[in-house]
C-alpha cells in the first residue's frame, strides 16, 4: 500500500480537484475554448467556472483573455506549458497507479 | 486512491476530452434508419426499372432526404436527452468539412443525369460520401473513419464494376455500411450512459 500512497501524494492536488481536472482535460482536447464552450461542456456554473479558472491562472496553468468579437465580449482559455506538462504528469501517475495494481493482482 | 479509481478517472479524463473536441451528436439511431432505408431503396429495383432516371431519382431522392431528416431529429433528440446545444463549435466543423464533397456530389450528380449516365452516379456518391466522412473523422466517433475508407473502396469497385451492379452496391455500401455504423454507434453510446462523466471524477 505504501507504493500507492507515495503515488498518491505525488498527484498535484490543484489537478486533483474534479471541476478543476475536468477544465484541465477539456482544454487539454481543444487549443483554445470561450468561456461559454467551456461552461456548456462541463456543465458547469458560471461562479464555479470562474472560481476553478483563477486557481488555474494563478499557478500558471491556463492563460484567459478577454476580447471584444464585434460588440460583445469573449472570455477564452488555453491551457500553458505548464499546464500541459502539470496533465501529462498527472496522466502518468494515474497510469502507474493502474500498473501498479495490475502487477499486484498478477502476484 | 486504488487501481480501480485511477483507471476511472483515466476513463473519466477521456469522454471528457473526446466531449470537448468530437461530434458526439451522431446517433445510432438516424445511422440504422439510413442503412435500413437503403437496403429498402435497393430493394424497390427488384420491381422497378433503375435505367429509368425518373425512378432512380424519386428512390434515391427519397432516401436521402428521409436519412437527412431522420439523422436532424435524431441529433435534436440526442442534445435534448444529454443537455447540450446542438449548434456548437463542433457542429460548424463538421458542417465546414462536409461542405466541399455535398458540393461536389451535387454537381457530379446534375452533371451525370444531364448526360443519362445516371447509373454511374452511385459509385461517385460512394467516393464523394467517403471523402467527406474522412474530413470529418477529426472530429467524429472512431466508426466514421473506418466508414470512409470503406465508401472509398466500395466506390472504386463499384466504379470497375461497371453500371450493372451500382444498385447492388448501393444497398451494400450505404445499407450494410450505416448499419455497422449504427451498431457500432449504440456500444459507443451505451459505454457513455455507463460513465458519470466530471462529476464522478474521484
Amino acid at each position: 500500500m505504501n507504493a500507492f500512497k507515495r503515488l498518491f501524494d505525488e498527484l498535484d492536488p490543484l489537478l486533483h480537484e474534479r471541476g478543476r481536472l475536468a477544465i484541465v482535460s477539456a482544454l487539454a482536447a481543444a487549443a483554445r475554448l470561450t468561456f461559454t464552450e467551456l461552461r456548456d461542456a462541463l456543465g458547469m456554473t458560471d461562479g464555479n467556472l470562474s472560481v476553478h479558472l483563477q486557481k488555474l491562472e494563478e499557478k500558471g496553468y491556463v492563460t484567459i483573455d478577454k476580447q471584444f468579437v464585434g460588440r460583445r465580449p469573449q472570455t477564452s482559455c488555453q491551457l500553458t506549458r505548464a499546464g500541459r506538462q502539470a496533465f501529462t504528469s498527472y496522466l502518468d501517475h494515474l497510469e502507474a497507479i493502474v500498473q501498479q495494481g495490475r502487477g499486484r493482482n498478477r502476484a | 486512491m486504488d487501481p480501480r479509481q485511477a483507471a476511472h478517472t483515466l476513463e473519466v479524463i477521456r469522454t471528457l476530452m473526446e466531449r470537448t473536441c468530437q461530434y458526439r451528436l451522431l446517433t445510432a439511431g438516424a445511422s440504422l434508419a439510413a442503412g435500413t432505408l437503403a437496403i429498402l431503396g435497393a430493394s424497390a429495383f427488384v420491381f422497378l426499372d433503375a435505367g429509368d432516371p425518373i425512378s432512380f431519382a424519386a428512390v434515391w431522392g427519397f432516401v436521402f432526404a428521409s436519412s437527412l431528416t431522420g439523422s436532424f431529429v435524431g441529433t435534436l433528440l440526442r442534445g435534448r436527452e444529454v443537455g447540450e446545444r446542438v449548434w456548437t463549435r463542433q457542429t460548424r466543423m463538421v458542417l465546414l468539412a462536409l461542405a466541399p464533397s455535398l458540393a461536389a456530389a451535387a454537381a457530379l450528380t446534375l452533371f451525370f443525369f444531364v448526360r443519362g449516365d445516371h447509373l454511374w452516379l452511385p459509385g461517385v456518391w460512394m467516393l464523394c460520401y467517403g471523402q467527406g466522412t474522412l474530413a470529418t473523422s477529426a472530429y467524429a466517433p472512431s466508426g466514421i473513419r473506418w466508414l470512409g475508407v470503406a465508401m472509398l473502396v466500395l466506390g472504386a469497385l463499384t466504379l470497375a464494376l461497371g453500371a450493372a451492379a451500382s444498385i447492388v452496391m448501393m444497398g451494400i455500401a450505404f445499407g450494410l455500411g450505416h448499419l455497422t455504423l449504427g451498431f457500432a454507434l449504440l456500444s459507443e453510446e451505451r459505454r457513455e450512459r455507463a460513465v458519470r462523466l466530471y462529476r464522478s471524477v474521484a
